[in-house]
C-alpha cells in the first residue's frame, strides 16, 4: 500500500492541473469486472477551493528530466520526489474506488527518466487497471510529449480520455518556458489522436452500418482535452481564443482548460503576481460561447485585445451589434435567442418550447425564470420593451448587474490583484450622471441607488 | 371548499384517489398525517383498489410513458403538498399529452418540475457523495439521509457500478435499506446498523483524508463555493469531512 507522504508528494504535483471532469464515456461494466463511466459525470467531492474531486489525480512520479520554469516538479526545483509502481496505483484506484469516493483515475507523469520510459510506465499501469483489476471505471491519461507513437496509440484504446497540454499559446513562450517541449511534441500527439478516433469512428461505421452512440466508442470514448496557463507570458485573449477554437475544429478537442498563472516558483521571467480569477472566469464564458452558443472567436475579441473585464463577452458582443437588438422572444430563432445577453442555452430553449403553445408575456419569462436583469434591454415580449430606451445608458445597466453579481461573491473578487483600478476602469466608461452614482460607493451601494432603495 | 382526499404513502392509494378525484374540481389530495382542514372542507379516507390504480397507471403510460416516471418522483418528494402536485400535473398530462411539460406558463406545470429536479438532483448527488465502508464479512455499507425519499433511485446506478461487490445502503433517517449480495437486492426496514470494520478500512480512509486536504489549491480557498456545491446537510456521512470541519 502507498503511504501517505508520497501520496501527498504526488497529489501536490498534479493538482495544478484544472481538469476534474469524468464526463463524456458510456464504458460499460462487464459481467465480472467493477465500475462503469457516467456520461454526465459524477463530482464526489468538493474540495477547500471549491473544485469538484471526481478523479484520483495523482502523479506516477514527480521526477522529471524536463526543466519548464513555470513547473513545480522541474527538474531544478528544491523538492521531494517521489515516484510509485504501477501496481501500487492500481490498488489505490481500486480503494477509493469500490468506496464510491471517486469516478476513477487522473493518471500523469513527470518525465521519469525519458519520455518513453515514463509513458510505458503509464501504460501498464493502464493495462494493468483494465485486465488485471478489471477495472471499467473512468480513465484519463495524461501524454508525455516525445514519447513513442505505439505507446500513445496503445494508450488510446484503453483509457477513456487523454489530453497533452499546450500550456503556452504561442510558440516563442514555449520556448522560452520549457525549452525541452516543442510545439510539434505536443500538437502531433493531438492530431495522431483525433485521427485515430476518426479512423476508428469509420471503421466501425462502415462494419456494423451504424454510426456509434457518442461515448460508446472503442477509442478515447470521451476524446481529449487540453490546458493552456494563462497570463505567465503576454498573448493576449484574442489569440488565445483563435488558438481554441482551431483545436476545437482540428482535433475536435472536447475542453480546452484555461489556467490563470499561479507563482507556485519564482524564476526572473515569470511575473510575480497572479493576474486574478476574473480573466480565466472570461475566457471560460468567452469559450463556451464557442461551443454552445454558436460564436466564432473572431466575433467574441479582436485578435490583439483582452476581454473586457466590466462584463462578459456576450453583453459585449450585443453592445457592438445593437442593430440586431431588441428581438421578439415570440419568434425569434434559437439562434438569436442565445445571443441575447442573460439568456443562457436552457432559457432559449425554455421560450422555445413554452411558447408553442401560449404568446409569452414578461411577466411569464419572469415565472419561468428567465434572468431578466441583462435580457429586458435586448428583448421584447409580445411587443412590449421593459429595458433602457437610452442605448448610450445601456452599456451602464450591464456593469451595474455584473457589480451586483460580483458583490455577492466576494470570495471571488478578493482575488483581483487590485479593487481600486478596476473601479477606475468602470468610471472610465461611465457617463457623468453615472459617475455621480458610482463615486465613493460600494457595490451594494450603487446597486440600491439603481433599485430605489436610497 | 375544498374535498380533501386523505391517502397513504403507496402509489397504489394515490392512483386510486386520482381515480376518484379526477372530476372533482375541488380535489386535494394529501398524504400528511398531521393535516389542519379549513372550514367547510370535507375530508375523506380513502383505502386503495389495486384495479383502479392499475387503470390509472395504464392510461398515463399509454399517454406518455416520460410523464409517469415524473409521477413517481414527485411523490417521492419532500414537499408538503407533493401528493397535489402531481395530481395537478396528472391532469394536465391526460389532458394536453406529451407536451404537458413544456408548458411552463402554466404554474402547476413549474411547480411539477421543479419538484421532479429537485429529485433528480439529489439522486445525482448521492450517486457521488455516497460513502461505503468495508466490513469484515466482505460487505460495503453505506449511510446517508437524503431529504427526500430517493433510496429506491439509487439501486440501478450503484448495481451497475458494483456488480460483484455486496453492499448495503442505509437511509438512516426513513429507516430503511438496501441489500445487495452481488446478485439480487432487497428493500427491508432497518433501524440500526451494527458492523465490524476491516483493519484496512481505517488506513484507506487515512489516504482519502490525506488526499482530499492536499488536492485543494491554497490559493484559491473558496469555502463558500464548495458548500454551494457541496451542502452542509451531507457531511454528516462524508469520511473526508470531520469533526472539525463541521464546527
Amino acid at each position: 500500500m502507498i503511504d501517505e507522504g508520497r501520496l501527498k508528494i504526488l497529489t501536490d504535483g498534479a493538482k495544478y492541473d484544472v481538469s476534474c471532469s469524468s464526463s463524456g464515456s458510456r464504458r460499460k461494466n462487464e459481467k465480472d469486472g467493477l465500475g462503469n463511466a457516467s456520461f454526465g459525470g459524477i463530482c464526489h467531492s468538493f474540495a477547500q477551493d471549491g473544485r469538484c474531486i471526481s478523479l484520483l489525480k495523482i502523479l506516477m512520479s514527480n521526477d522529471c528530466v524536463f526543466d519548464c520554469r513555470y513547473c513545480p516538479n522541474r527538474r531544478s526545483a528544491d523538492v521531494q520526489r517521489a515516484t510509485v509502481t504501477p501496481e501500487e496505483v492500481c490498488e489505490l484506484t481500486m480503494d477509493f474506488y469500490r468506496r464510491n469516493y471517486i469516478e476513477g483515475l487522473f493518471l500523469s507523469s513527470a518525465v521519469y527518466k525519458n519520455p518513453d520510459y515514463a509513458m510505458e510506465l503509464l501504460l501498464k499501469t493502464v493495462f494493468l487497471l483494465r485486465t488485471k483489476y478489471k477495472f471499467n471505471g473512468y480513465i484519463h491519461l495524461k501524454g508525455i510529449p516525445h514519447a513513442d507513437k505505439r505507446l500513445i496509440e496503445q494508450s488510446a484504446k484503453l483509457v477513456d480520455r487523454m489530453s497533452y497540454n499546450v500550456e503556452l499559446p504561442k510558440e516563442e513562450s514555449l520556448k522560452l518556458l520549457a525549452p525541452q517541449k516543442t510545439k510539434e511534441s505536443i500538437l502531433g500527439p493531438m492530431n495522431l489522436l483525433a485521427n485515430g478516433k476518426k479512423e476508428f469512428a469509420l471503421e466501425r461505421k462502415n462494419r456494423t452500418g451504424i454510426t456509434a452512440r457518442k461515448g460508446t466508442e472503442k477509442y478515447l470514448p470521451a476524446g481529449q482535452t487540453t490546458q493552456m496557463i494563462v497570463g505567465a507570458t503576454p498573448e493576449t485573449d484574442g489569440q488565445i481564443l483563435r488558438l481554441s477554437q482551431a483545436m476545437y475544429r482540428k482535433f475536435d478537442l472536447k475542453r480546452v482548460y484555461y489556467s490563470s498563472y499561479l507563482p507556485v516558483v519564482s524564476d526572473p521571467i515569470l511575473p510575480n503576481e497572479t493576474v486574478g480569477l476574473l480573466r480565466e472566469h472570461r475566457l471560460y464564458q468567452a469559450d463556451w460561447l464557442m461551443r454552445f452558443y454558436g460564436f466564432s472567436s473572431e466575433e467574441i475579441s479582436p485578435l490583439d485585445e483582452n476581454l473586457p473585464m466590466e462584463y462578459d463577452p456576450k453583453c459585449a458582443w450585443a453592445l457592438r451589434n445593437m442593430q440586431f437588438f431588441p428581438i421578439e422572444v415570440n419568434t425569434a430563432s434559437v439562434e438569436e435567442l442565445l445571443r441575447v445577453p442573460g439568456i443562457g442555452a436552457k432559457g432559449a430553449y425554455k421560450i422555445i418550447s413554452a411558447r408553442k403553445s401560449c404568446a409569452l408575456s414578461f411577466e411569464h419569462l419572469k415565472k419561468m425564470r428567465i434572468v431578466l436583469k441583462r435580457a429586458k434591454h435586448f428583448i421584447t415580449a409580445s411587443g412590449k420593451f421593459y429595458g433602457e430606451k437610452k442605448q448610450e445608458n445601456v452599456k451602464f445597466h450591464l456593469m451595474l448587474a455584473e457589480r451586483q453579481e460580483n458583490a455577492k461573491q466576494l470570495d471571488f473578487f478578493t482575488l483581483l490583484p487590485s479593487q481600486a483600478e478596476e473601479k477606475n476602469q468602470i468610471l472610465l466608461s461611465a457617463t457623468q450622471r453615472d459617475k455621480e452614482f458610482l463615486l465613493n460607493s460600494s457595490p451594494q451601494i450603487a446597486s440600491s441607488v439603481l433599485s430605489g432603495q436610497l | 371548499m375544498r374535498r380533501i382526499y386523505r391517502i397513504d404513502k403507496s402509489l397504489e392509494s394515490f392512483f386510486t384517489a386520482v381515480f376518484y378525484a379526477y372530476n372533482d374540481k375541488n380535489a386535494y389530495l394529501t398524504s400528511a398525517e398531521i393535516f389542519q382542514p379549513e372550514l367547510e372542507d370535507t375530508i375523506f379516507r380513502l383505502e386503495s383498489e389495486s384495479d383502479k390504480a392499475e387503470r390509472v397507471q395504464r392510461t398515463i403510460y399509454k399517454t406518455d410513458p416520460k410523464a409517469k416516471r415524473e409521477i413517481e418522483r414527485i411523490l417521492r418528494s419532500n414537499h408538503f403538498e407533493r401528493e397535489q402536485i402531481a395530481f395537478e400535473y396528472l391532469k394536465l398530462v391526460i389532458k394536453h399529452g406529451k407536451s404537458a411539460r413544456e408548458r411552463l406558463t402554466i404554474s402547476a406545470v413549474r411547480r411539477a418540475m421543479d419538484e421532479v429536479k429537485k429529485v433528480g438532483h439529489e439522486v445525482h448527488r448521492l450517486h457521488g457523495f455516497l460513502r461505503f465502508q468495508e466490513c469484515e464479512n466482505g460487505v460495503y455499507y453505506g449511510a446517508c439521509s437524503p431529504d427526500n425519499d430517493i433510496l429506491e433511485l439509487l439501486i440501478p446506478h450503484f448495481v451497475a457500478r458494483f456488480t460483484n461487490q455486496a453492499f448495503i445502503i442505509h437511509d438512516v433517517k426513513r429507516g430503511k435499506a438496501v441489500l445487495y449480495n452481488g446478485e439480487k437486492y432487497l428493500v427491508v426496514p432497518a433501524k440500526n446498523a451494527s458492523f465490524h470494520l476491516t483493519e484496512r478500512e481505517k488506513s484507506v480512509v487515512a489516504l482519502w483524508k490525506k488526499y482530499y486536504h492536499t488536492v485543494a489549491i491554497p490559493k484559491r480557498k473558496n469555502l463558500r463555493l464548495m458548500k454551494n456545491y457541496m451542502p452542509v446537510r451531507y457531511w454528516k456521512y462524508m469520511c473526508e469531512k470531520d469533526a472539525d470541519d463541521l464546527r
